[in-house]
């Protein structure tokens, strides 16, 4: 045990930083491994191209899905969006069609970060008769002032017999210092 | 690099911090900007939405197989450029680094707008780099010309500078890093690459300068904290390297005595010690290191550098029991090492180390941060903490998640087959009462009426023939009124004035009707108008009722065939999903092996060394107790 002992230990922990910023993406990791490198790339393009084919499939039984259950012509897609959210704060949002409850749902913070990131929630995916229908949205959260505060929105919607997608956005209506709940149709 | 033992989060299971610098990075810098798509941007597909709301909670599969389905089903056209980009960073940050290059360089090819552009180089060069193509990842990352958002602007000259450090181009990353001015959590990350580069350039009284303006600085997070203990652990060794013992010995102090490197910094304070030949104050922190977990290299090398400091002291019984415990301590170490060699071939290595995983935690930037005590484990937290573990671990994660994923859908699957006969036997019982209805509804026959209808009104209209829009009421008194008309006797001298009368009834009957007659003619031709509305309907409900009876037999046989086709599918691919998450799962039991194997050598020659030693002091024992009965004789 002398100062030798040293070069190695200060060598090895400089490296190890080197080696440690090189790693930020996926650089060493492949040399650490108990196999020849070769042998890893190939299993590595396996497992892309077995994880390839199963996400293609999954989308295919998506599409499936989709299509069974929620055909084109009566499907509808009820979606929530946000913008900014300074003067209102989202709990809930219930929503009715023709009346009858179809969906009550309860936001949680994540799901909350994400729409004021500029994410859209597919609240509701049903199916409707054609003919006129009438959609009511009741949002509840926190208004200004942190009150609670409970909104309804509603709008008369024409099922034809293509899919009928339906925004509830919310936003802030800065002249009035208030929150603004809007539905509308997307072609 | 080692695991924190003091902290544990619950029975049965160890926290331990992933303390590299990569980890580091990878949190300060990869989230935020990982294929991000350029925030505040107005969302104008719903859908492309949907695939943010996924991707913003890191539930990256679902945001994967939402944007593959919009963009199959033709619903995020307003977004193509945008989309494709966050398609290929959801496939580069979901290990697919084929798909994300393809994709990245088709937007180069198709996209003339220079942020997007700009974007597809910065990650096509991300994907190259993940793939240790440095000189390739250079590149792409030169070709970057123009603004990037903000994130990706500070992740770039980091990325370029470990390309160049990776492909031992120091200077190169020296010139990138020194004076560079980025945010604020990322400079003391680019001030370490900076000293790291410096001292393997020799450049050492720099490298210095820039470790110890690190060591000194005030770091606000546990991550950088870390990082200001591993600028101060390799500055202080590389004083001692350089002799400078005296400046070395503060430095190590900076060190936290509880942080993942202080082990490493009281071996290195007591060798600094030691060096001004002060051993016993050298005792002092190897003697700390001595009561800590002998998991730690330093914590091994301190049970042979103590009884070396009893020796330097001429405490010589002391030196040869410090041998004596650390060899023994090297055997029990060994022996529970064999153990876990002979446990990791078990083949439950991995599937135990993940019991406690939860898969549906978004995939990216997942590491295993518990393990679950063992004895194999208790040995692997370093191998776990590397980069390439990790990796493969999360390829077993994966694939455990992919075949889950597909056993939820051979479930639906059965359930759409049964959906599907259910539709058939019903399109079956009612076929035959919808052909009749449909058959039956006599459309032609009502479009006829509606015709003569219409001519009628026609002739009407053209005549100013005000009896022929004559109430029912009208019309009986108008034909009893002509039937007095023709009589003989109306016009016999016995009438006397009925004649008069007959006329002024017929006119006054006239009359009313030619005031009704244009009101009358309007609201005929407006029911005309709805008949024809009402038969459109009619005509266009009988045609999608014909159509639903031609087509509906079609539409259930397709979609029994997809069923069909899919589920054997979902089998094969099952059976494939199986084989490589074995084989990835021996591979890591591998290199777990390897590992154990390395500790074990490093212990076997620690023991060696132990054994020479300690015979060294036997033998001049030995050969005092000799020396002195002859002194003794002599006297």
């Amino acid at each position: 045990m002398n100062r030798q002992n040293l070069n190695l230990c200060c060598t090895a922990i400089l490296l190890g930083g080197a080696l440690l910023a090189r790693a930020a993406g996926a650089g060493e990791l492949v040399a650490a491994a108990a196999v020849p490198v070769a042998a890893v790339a190939g299993v590595d393009t396996e497992m892309q191209a077995l994880k390839d084919e199963v996400l293609d499939l999954n989308r295919e039984l998506f599409m499936l899905e989709e299509e069974l259950l929620f055909p084109a012509n009566t499907q509808v897609a009820v979606f929530v969006s946000m913008d900014v959210g300074e003067f209102f704060a989202l709990d809930s949002v219930q929503l009715k069609i023709d009346d009858k409850p179809i969906s009550n749902y309860l936001y949680t913070e994540r799901e909350l970060q994400a729409l004021l990131r500029g994410g859209v929630h597919r609240l509701y995916l049903g199916n409707l008769k054609t003919g006129e229908h009438e959609l009511t949205a009741i949002f509840t959260g926190q208004g200004p002032h942190a009150r609670d505060y409970r909104r309804g929105a509603t709008l008369k919607v024409e099922k034809g017999v293509g899919a009928k997608f339906v925004e509830l956005r919310i936003s802030d209506r800065q002249s009035a210092q208030q929150p603004e709940f809007v539905v509308r149709e997307w072609e | 690099m080692f695991p924190n033992r003091e902290s544990s989060t619950g029975p049965g299971h160890r926290r331990f911090r992933l303390g590299g610098l990569a980890v580091l990075l990878l949190g300060a810098g990869g989230t935020a900007t990982a294929a991000a798509p350029v925030s505040g941007s107005v969302v104008r597909d719903l859908y492309y939405g949907e695939t943010l709301f996924h991707f913003y909670q890191d539930e990256h599969f679902d945001a994967l197989t939402h944007l593959l389905v919009a963009r199959d089903s033709g619903r995020v056209g307003n977004h193509e450029a945008e989309s494709e980009l966050l398609l290929g960073g959801l496939y580069l940050h979901y290990g697919q680094h084929v798909r994300a290059e393809q994709i990245f360089s088709r937007l180069l090819q198709d996209s003339s707008e220079p942020m997007v552009r700009n974007r597809a180089w910065f990650y096509l060069g991300k994907v190259r780099y993940q793939r240790s193509l440095h000189a390739e990842a250079l590149d792409a990352f030169d070709r970057v010309s123009g603004d990037l958002p903000a994130g990706l602007a500070a992740e770039l000259p980091m990325l370029k500078a470990q390309a160049y450090m990776a492909l031992g181009r120091f200077d190169a990353a020296v010139t990138l890093l020194d004076g560079w001015q980025g945010p604020e959590g990322w400079v003391a990350y680019a001030r370490y690459n900076l000293g790291v580069a410096l001292a393997r350039l020799d450049r050492t009284e720099e490298a210095i300068s820039q470790l110890d303006r690190l060591g000194r600085s005030p770091a606000a997070t546990a991550e950088l904290r870390d990082l200001r203990d591993k600028a101060n652990l390799a500055l202080g060794y590389i004083w001692l390297q350089q002799g400078r013992d005296s400046e070395s010995r503060p430095v190590l102090s900076r060190v936290r005595l509880n942080g993942p490197f202080s082990a490493k910094a009281l071996l290195g304070a007591g060798w600094a010690d030691a060096a001004t030949q002060d051993y016993r104050a050298a005792l002092t922190p190897w003697l700390e290191l001595r009561e800590r977990d002998m998991l730690d290299s330093a914590v091994q090398e301190s049970l042979l550098a103590i009884p070396y400091a009893w020796a330097k002291l001429d405490a010589h019984s002391e030196a040869a029991a410090g041998y004596q415990a650390a060899l023994a301590a090297y055997d029990a170490e060994i022996a529970r090492l064999d153990v876990a060699i002979a446990g990791s071939r078990s083949g439950q290595l991995v599937p135990a180390m993940l019991s406690a995983d939860d898969a549906r935690i978004g995939r990216w930037y997942w590491q295993l941060e518990e393990l679950p005590d063992s004895v194999e484990n208790r040995y692997l937290y370093d191998l776990v903490a590397r980069h390439g573990f990790q990796e493969g671990l999360r390829n077993v994660r994966d694939l455990a998640a992919l075949s889950a994923n597909l056993d939820e859908w051979q479930s639906k699957l059965a359930t759409f087959e049964e959906m599907v006969n259910t539709r058939r036997m019903a399109y079956g019982q009612r076929e035959g009462r919808v052909a009749a209805g449909l058959d039956q509804a006599g459309i032609d026959g009502l479009q006829a009426r509606r015709d003569a209808l219409a001519a009628h009104l026609e002739r009407v209209a053209q005549s100013r023939d005000v009896v022929g829009l004559a109430t029912t009421e009208e019309l009986d008194r108008w034909q009893r009124i002509e039937a007095l008309g023709a009589s003989p006797a109306l016009k016999s001298e016995a009438a006397g004035d009925a004649g008069e009368r007959y006329r002024l009834l017929k006119g006054v009957l006239a009359w009313d009707m030619d005031r009704d007659y244009q009101y009358r003619l309007w609201q005929q031709k407006r029911n005309l108008a709805q008949i024809d509305a009402l038969l459109a309907k009619a005509r266009s409900a009988h045609a999608s009722g014909t159509a639903a009876r031609q087509e509906t037999p079609a539409g259930l046989d397709h979609f029994s065939a997809r069923i069909a086709s899919l589920g054997p599918r979902i089998s094969r691919m099952q059976a494939a999903l199986a084989r490589d998450r074995s084989r990835e799962e021996q591979r890591l039991q591998a290199m777990a092996i390897e590992a154990l194997g390395e500790q074990r050598a490093r212990l076997l020659s620690y023991r060696v060394q132990a054994q020479f030693a300690l015979a060294t002091i036997y033998d001049r024992a030995a050969a005092a107790a000799r020396t002195a009965p002859a002194a003794e004789d002599a006297r």
